[in-house]
């Protein structure tokens, strides 16, 4: 092996008195995808920001290419063979250039020859496939395509090391897939390395070495499979009725178990799947057991097995309340439509929402979530078709649905520099609530949430998963039967995620309280009783997690992941000889198909060593090959 | 130094300026409607005061002496009041400024041996405009006894000193026509230091400046490219106040332009540095916003000469005005539009603004770090 293009040994950086990296040691070598994941806050662009040299650090040591770089001096000289892509959305690109104003300005900041530059340019916006759109003003494109671009100016120095701060936050599924599919046929092309950070977990099988990052601290270093085998166990996966009485008599013998939908799923702590799914119908002993089936662990599960798995709320006992079959539906929507002009924004769309069901809207960015919950909440009148939430007519009942649902974005929904019991006192106001009623639902908050001891404290300085738990509270202030959810655990590390959603699970059970949420955070849409999927303004699948990957397999076959020393060359004969799609995972390679015998044979005829295996498919593979399907049908939109 | 990163910086700037609806009002539109805006509005005259006349005589010498006011232009009659209760609700409303009370037998007083006396209600709430009324009353006035003592045959051959004051360099001692110039240091004050400010810290706040940060661009060179576009949008707003000074507010220009041109631009590049320091110490285009108002509108407006003489300053605010740059170019303005002096007379006030540019350069220099702690 070279010597380490990249070498940091017990870097530290602090902000005012507080440790944001402490003690982080890692090592990169040429031609590595190297991830580092974690939540927000966990200290990944501060770590970014210092290697590439635009941050000074406070401990440590820092090689670049063999350069230390804790002189200012030493970080320049490093400076042109480095790219880095800072976090945001098209945040560092220019609004108001075009696409190839853009690459154009980064080529001469970086002083690349006119020539050049021009065919680099070229090649870039060819496999970013941006070429079309290369007059169109940055700030026009979509999320994706910004992404795109940031990565062809990253790169159009031909950089050695480049360094990408949440490339696909934000981006919807397809777009994601896209990005990384183009960063790996870069990275083999031009012999890159990068580092690159995620927030989100089921990315991390993507990259050929990680670091799970937690509170400024390495959790676990490795390649994925090294960081798997730190935490054996197997998974569990069972739908049990009723599912309420399960989970309360599971949760006390395996800590890490949560209903996802229907379902239950338990990750098994040292036993293999056997000895698992042994141990699990042993605890279940007496109830129905309607299907369990046991699979290897994921990251996740070994991210919260290392964080140890402490859980900060306990399930609140309770009796299942399973509503009445009479009970009128909690969100009811019947062809509803909505133009603006010419553009149909969302065009009749259907669905049904029972009392304590919790359902998922999934969909890309304009594909018309965000209009129908506008819809849905009485904010904006339809243009055609008819709905009810809460019991009000959204057509003309706008006032009162509004004072019956509660409303919960991560991103808007508290103010900050007032304290947690000022803001839940500012939302009982809001909502009309009496003194008495007020004060006792200040206390059911703060118990549900965890919130003890924090009731003086600034929602500022509340850590994410506090702090949207005490969003959710006030949300609840005023006891409402539909919740709505806009991507509510965004930012949030994967143990505030479990119990945050441990609490929706015991709202919707026990107190009968409907959900919608709306995101495209993967793991958020398998939580859900039912999804739906929307595209171009439609609902195009409308089911539950498991039923639709059902669907897909049906569809398109089992997932295959094959392993293999040449994934692009790999993945070039595939393609050739009639199995498409496959996506760079790692050093590895992903694809769906329905002749397994076929593909193995395809795949040892390129090369003898590949292995195929079957892996569970996960809602971002059904997401994505449902997405491209619909694009496929409707001419292939960009 | 490398060019081709300097122009790459500047082209980039420039596009963004022209294309950006906010930043072109701010680079091109503001600074004209500012000379606009104050030129009409600080008018420091005081014409056309509205008045009435409580007239209790109604002699033809009382009619006499109001028509004295009637006839003027500094005063704008508004009719006669019957008692003075009206006149002071005239003067409550605003529709009056001043009054003049007449009482009865001043004709008759004013034949006798003895003194006839009149009264001036005057509105005091602009103690300044109140000054300066109280002046204009007493002149006419004054011009009424001397007209009328000059006809006694006992005093024809008398003569009294007679005063002939002749205003040097603004001979009506018209405001705007020292207004205008140094209004032109006011606008020069504010708009390049905005512009600057939140060029950088726009790039700051949106996280585009690590696209700088990141590449091996040196400081100097990306300050050049990021400045050059604003200085020369500034140069070009000179030459706009300028013709606004001459064409539309009349002010002669007396002196030698190409010396008006070098010290303007060298004021501009005073203040462009003002700019560039508040934006390297702070991260925010609202706080960049506020704290460049602070720090140029109101020694500009306050320290610089522009309403009250920095002679009539307290010695406090008086040490202020040496440290602010606008006191300095307020001179050469001022110097050039109405002495017609030059660089003879003027070169110490250059040489101060040029050593505060180069300080004001070489610290935004200094204080900017491609590699901030935060």
């Amino acid at each position: 092996m070279d010597a380490p293009l990249l070498t940091v040994r017990d870097f530290g950086k602090r902000y005012g008195g507080s440790d944001a990296v402490c003690g982080l040691s890692l090592d990169i070598a040429r031609g590595e995808l190297f991830g580092l994941i974690g939540p927000d806050g966990a200290g990944k662009s501060s770590f970014m920001k210092a290697v590439a040299g635009v941050l000074r650090f406070d401990a440590g040591r820092v090689q670049v290419f063999g350069t230390d770089i804790a002189s200012d001096t030493g970080a320049e000289s490093v400076k042109s063979r480095l790219g880095l892509m800072p976090q945001g959305l098209g945040q560092n690109l220019y609004g108001s250039l075009s696409v190839e104003e853009n690459i154009d300005f980064f080529a001469r900041l970086r002083m690349v020859p006119r020539d050049q530059a021009e065919r680099r340019k070229h090649d870039l916006l060819a496999v970013t496939r941006l070429a079309p759109f290369a007059q169109r003003p940055m700030r026009q494109l979509s999320g994706g395509m910004k992404q795109k671009l940031g990565l062809a100016c990253t790169l159009i120095h031909a950089p050695d090391l480049i360094i990408l701060d949440e490339p696909t936050t934000g981006v919807d599924p397809v777009s994601r897939r896209d990005f990384w599919g183009i960063l790996g046929d870069l990275m083999e092309s031009e012999g890159l390395t990068a580092l690159v950070s995620t927030a989100y977990l089921d990315e991390a099988s993507r990259f050929t070495r990680l670091c799970l990052l937690h509170q400024g601290r390495a959790l676990a270093t490795g390649t994925p499979d090294e960081i798997l085998a730190r935490a054996p166990g197997a998974v569990v996966q069972c739908r049990v009725v009723p599912q309420l009485e399960a989970q309360q008599r599971l949760a006390p013998h395996f800590p890490h178990c949560e209903a996802m939908g229907q379902t239950l799923r338990l990750f098994v702590e040292g036993l293999d799947r056997e000895a698992a799914g042994a141990a699990v119908r042993e605890s279940l002993n007496g109830l129905d057991i309607e299907t369990l089936d046991t699979m290897a662990p994921e990251l996740e599960d070994v991210f919260l097995a290392l964080l140890g798995g402490e859980r900060a709320a306990t399930l609140p006992p309770g009796q299942a309340n399973t509503p009445s079959a009479d009970e009128p539906d909690a969100i009811l929507a019947q062809g509803l439509t909505r133009t603006f002009g010419e553009f149909v924004a969302v065009a009749d769309v259907s669905f049904k929402v029972r009392p304590g069901e919790i359902f998922g809207l999934l969909g890309a960015n304009g594909a018309g979530k965000t209009t129908a919950i506008k819809m849905l909440t009485g904010i904006l009148p339809p243009s055609g078709g008819s709905g009810s939430v809460a019991g009000a007519d959204m057509r003309h009942a706008g006032a009162l649905i509004k004072s019956r649902i509660g409303y919960m974005s991560q991103a808007f929904s508290l103010y900050l520099d007032l304290t947690v019991r000022e803001n839940i006192r500012l939302y009982a106001g809001l909502y009309g609530l009496g003194r008495q009623d007020g004060d006792e639902r200040m206390r059911w908050i703060i118990g549900m949430a965890g919130l003890a001891g924090h009731e003086d404290e600034l929602a500022a300085s509340l850590p994410m998963g506090l702090r949207q738990r005490l969003a959710l509270g006030c949300a609840l202030v005023h006891r409402p039967r539909v919740l709505f959810l806009d991507e509510p655990t965004s930012g949030v590390d994967p143990l505030g995620r479990r119990v945050f959603w441990d609490i929706l699970f015991s709202l919707s059970r026990v107190d009968g309280v409907a959900m919608l949420v709306t995101t495209h955070f993967m793991s958020e849409a398998e939580h859900c009783d039912r999804l739906a999927l929307m595209f171009a303004g439609r609902i195009v699948a409308d089911a539950s997690p498991q039923e639709l990957k059902r669907q897909v397999v049906a569809e398109a076959g089992e997932l295959y992941q094959v392993t293999t020393a040449d994934a692009r060359g790999l993945g070039k004969a595939l393609a050739a000889s009639g199995f498409p799609g496959a996506s760079p995972c790692g050093r590895d390679l992903r694809l769906l198909s329905r002749d397994g015998a076929a593909l193995a044979a395809a795949v040892s005829a390129h090369e003898a060593g590949a292995r195929v295996e079957t892996r569970p498919i996960g809602m971002e593979d059904v997401f994505v090959h449902l997405v491209s399907r619909l694009e496929a049908e409707h001419g292939g939109a960009a | 130094m490398k060019l081709q990163r300097v122009s790459a910086i500047a082209a980039r700037e420039w596009r963004e300026i022209v294309r950006d609806r906010l930043f072109f009002a701010l680079a091109f539109i503001v600074p004209a409607l500012l000379m606009l805006l104050f030129g009409y509005g600080l008018s420091l005259d005081v014409e056309n005061i509205p008045f009435t006349v409580v007239d209790y005589d109604r002699s033809a010498l009382s009619r006499d002496y109001s028509w004295q006011f009637i006839g003027s232009r500094y005063f704008k009659f508004q009719g006669y009041s019957d008692s003075e209760s009206e006149a002071g609700r005239k003067l409550t409303s605003g529709q009056v400024r001043m009054t003049l009370v007449i009482p009865e037998r001043f004709g008759h007083d004013l034949e006798a041996p003895g003194r006839a006396a009149v009264q001036t209600v005057i509105d005091g709430t602009f103690p300044s405009r109140a000054m300066t009324t109280r002046g204009y009353v007493e002149a006419i006035n004054a011009d009424f006894s001397r007209e009328r003592l000059a006809r006694l045959p006992v005093l024809s051959g008398m003569k009294g000193v007679v005063l002939q004051s002749r205003y040097l360099y603004n001979q009506n001692v018209s405001s705007i026509r020292s207004l205008a110039p140094k209004l032109i240091m006011v606008v020069l004050m504010l708009s390049p230091p905005f512009l600057t400010a939140l060029g950088i810290v726009r790039e700051k706040e949106n996280g585009s400046i690590f696209n700088i940060y990141s590449s091996d661009i040196s400081r100097g060179e990306f300050l050049l490219g990021k400045l050059a576009p604003y200085v020369a949008i500034s140069t070009f707003n000179i030459l706009t106040l300028w013709c606004f000074a001459c064409l539309l507010y009349q002010v002669p220009f007396k002196g030698d332009f190409a010396f008006f041109l070098l010290a303007s631009w060298i004021y501009v590049l005073c203040t462009t540095g003002i700019g560039l320091l508040v934006s390297v110490l702070v991260s925010t285009q609202v706080a960049a916003m506020i704290v460049t108002l602070v720090v140029t509108m109101i020694p500009s407006i306050l320290y610089s000469g522009l309403i009250i003489p920095i002679a009539s300053l307290g010695s406090g605010a008086r040490v202020v005005a040496h440290i602010v740059p606008a006191m300095y170019y307020a001179d050469i303005v001022v110097g050039c539009f109405l002495k017609g002096i030059g660089p003879g007379a003027l070169w110490r006030q250059l040489l101060v603004l040029t050593a505060y540019a180069l300080i004001l350069f070489s610290l935004g220099y200094a204080l900017f770090s491609k590699r901030p702690r935060t």
